[in-house]
């Protein structure tokens, strides 16, 4: 049996339905915590986030994959309550979403000490909570090439994707040669990985994304409405129809098998003012009805929200 | 009688709110409570456990106090561990005065909210930003994260890169020193490489030297490079803060510090000096440096008075300088 990791216990893979592939319940930076003007009180963050993860659910939608790395302001009580209100499944991650976003006591940690915290979190649990991560979050730290430390973190994360099946999901898919030399040289296979943001404004024309598929890594269509046409979009958007062509591309080319897609929201963000409007219901509510208005039929929308993430997220050992 | 009058309109603010500054007695003004390397919080083979750590500290408080310490400064800073609610619960139980500190460095302890921001570019934190988050900490509270404020911050410390001072070092440095002239209480600079080039960086926003702790003035190059001295004719405070450290090729030991001491006196700048150990009371995350709080007025200040050093003078150093220093302006 397939089985995948949520924050409220292990889950076969067939229970998983809808998934939203790259979401983040509250998503800031180290230390902006210490920041006051981020602050909201428990009862606010209740209020921005349940209603979402509500519709989410009547939508349609049955699991939530909370990208929001260690140091990040992950917390994973707070998904678990999240969960059980809601009938929403919740994955939390483990890793970084970048070297810039690990902390000192990490960034100098060595290549096995990384892996260890990688395989404790998801096979022993994370801190106390006793739920345990299903997918390994990495990524690009900003200026654009990859650092030595995020190097660092891709070879631990790929040890222990190797050791315990479960998959890694990337923050950008921009200089992805050396990962991909990491993932070869760590024996993981290609497939077990998820190139996300390889769409979003910023990105996408530095983005090989045809060569990462050709190497055998699966892509994430994972900023959707991140766009322009935005009264205030953030500095990674992209028209709307770049980025459904570019998608398309992929869909109608063959290639439906290799593409994740999602919405990269915020239902709380945590230190950062987040993009006013813009939830994991875009999914929904925008891009399903866009992609049959570009002849994307059922079976393939299944594909790429439910068969997909499924075989994405199984654990494989 | 006058004395009396001004000092107890004069307060130094402390976790449980502000102390007349006359209360203060013998102050270790640069040492660690609970010490935790940014992100060994979330480290998977390590364990906080905050019964464990109240029974230490209390138990190095309470030997601090019976060696007649009144008041101990945790000088880590709003990033390395402070809680605020344990050392009010410390400082109850004891009967010590706590202070504790906000500011932040080297740039490497930093979160990259500070460094590598959400904007495009990603410019890190310019010295304006760092003073208004430090001087909130001042006057409106220190910060429980995401929760709420407790009490006032009695000290600014900040921390430069032993290399040398990066961009956003300085930009610490600079953003304390704001700190220090718009609230009043003192700042504590780190230096990284240089300690007269560094401190010039805090005066230059006109801070005054007499609102300035030169912290690590017992590092071998500081002393090599004749720093204490330097510095104290700068008019800022030397902190001679490893006491106890004896087995460290980068710091002077005790002895040599002893030395120090007695020549800064004889030049007429007992009025300049700070001790302390830079004692780490819980370590989490990184070795700890476990020395005794009270290790200065038991042991070191003994072997001054035996080098010739006045009972007027060891108070001096033990209660009216960090007294001075951490009274609020």
């Amino acid at each position: 049996m397939s089985k995948v990791n949520t924050v409220l216990g292990t889950i076969p893979a067939e229970e998983l339905g809808f998934v939203a592939i790259h979401e983040h319940i509250g998503y800031g930076m180290p230390g902006s915590e210490l920041d006051t003007k981020w602050w909201k009180t428990p009862e606010q963050r209740y209020e921005e986030t349940v209603p979402k993860l509500r519709q989410f659910h009547e939508y349609g939608g049955g699991t939530f994959v909370d990208a929001t790395g260690i140091c990040n302001g992950r917390d994973v009580d707070y998904y678990k309550s999240l969960s059980a209100k809601t009938g929403v499944h919740i994955v939390a991650c483990t890793g970084f979403v970048g070297g810039d976003t690990a902390l000192p006591h990490f960034a100098r940690a060595t290549v096995d000490y990384l892996s260890r915290q990688f395989i404790h979190e998801i096979t022993v649990g994370i801190g106390g909570t006793g739920a345990k991560a299903g997918i390994i979050k990495v990524g690009v730290s900003r200026g654009g090439r990859m650092t030595e430390l995020d190097k660092r973190i891709y070879r631990a994360a790929a040890r222990a994707a190797a050791a315990t099946g479960v998959p890694i999901l990337t923050h950008l898919a921009i200089d992805p040669e050396p990962a991909v030399a990491i993932f070869n040289e760590e024996g993981l296979p290609l497939d077990r990985v998820l190139f996300g943001h390889v769409d979003d404004g910023v990105n996408a024309p530095i983005t090989p994304d045809t060569w990462i598929v050709q190497q055998g890594g699966r892509l994430g269509f994972d900023t959707f409405g991140y766009e322009t046409e935005l009264t205030d979009p953030p500095f990674w958007a992209r028209p709307r129809k770049d980025r459904m062509d570019h998608f398309l591309r992929f869909v109608q080319g063959g290639q439906v098998d290799r593409v994740l897609a999602s919405a990269d929201a915020n239902c709380s963000p945590l230190g950062w003012p987040g993009v006013k409007g813009h939830t994991v219901n875009y999914i929904f509510e925008v891009l399903i009805p866009d992609l049959r208005n570009n002849g994307v039929d059922e079976e393939t929308i299944t594909r790429i929200f439910v068969d997909n993430p499924a075989d994405f997220l199984s654990i494989r050992n | 009688m006058t004395d009396t009058t001004t000092s107890t309109s004069k307060t130094v603010n402390t976790v449980l709110g502000p102390v007349p500054a006359h209360e203060l007695g013998v102050v270790a003004v640069h040492e660690a409570l609970l010490s935790v390397v940014p992100g060994a919080e979330y480290a998977y083979d390590i364990t906080i456990d905050r019964a464990e750590i109240f029974e230490i500290l209390a138990q190095k408080l309470t030997d601090f106090r019976e060696h007649g310490g009144k008041t101990i400064v945790d000088s880590t800073g709003m990033f390395h561990g402070r809680d605020l609610k344990l050392y009010e619960a410390l400082s109850r139980s004891t009967g010590v005065h706590i202070v504790a500190s906000t500011g932040m460095g080297p740039e490497e302890m930093l979160g990259g909210y500070f460094l590598t921001p959400q904007t495009n570019p990603p410019t890190p934190w310019p010295a304006e930003k760092f003073a208004g988050l430090f001087a909130q900490e001042a006057t409106e509270g220190m910060v429980v994260p995401r929760l709420e404020r407790r009490g006032a911050a009695g000290m600014v410390t900040v921390t430069a890169t032993r290399d040398g001072m990066t961009a956003t070092d300085e930009s610490l440095f600079r953003g304390a020193a704001r700190t220090a002239l718009a609230t009043g209480i003192p700042a504590s600079i780190r230096f990284g490489k240089d300690a007269l080039v560094e401190l010039e960086i805090v005066l230059d926003e006109k801070l005054p030297a007499d609102r300035v702790l030169v912290g690590g003035l017992d590092r071998r190059d500081a002393v090599a490079a004749g720093a204490p001295l330097k510095v104290a004719e700068r008019g800022a405070y030397v902190a001679l803060d490893h006491i106890g450290l004896e087995d460290d090729d980068a710091y002077v030991n005790d002895r040599e510090r002893a030395t120090l001491v007695l020549d800064l006196v004889k030049a007429g700048h007992g009025g300049r000096i700070l001790l302390s150990s830079n004692a780490i009371g819980v370590a989490k995350g990184q070795l700890g440096h476990d020395v005794a709080y009270s290790y200065v007025a038991s042991t070191f200040i003994p072997l001054l008075k035996s080098l010739g050093l006045s009972d007027a003078d060891a108070r001096r150093i033990l209660v009216d300088n960090p007294r001075d220093l951490l009274t609020v302006r």
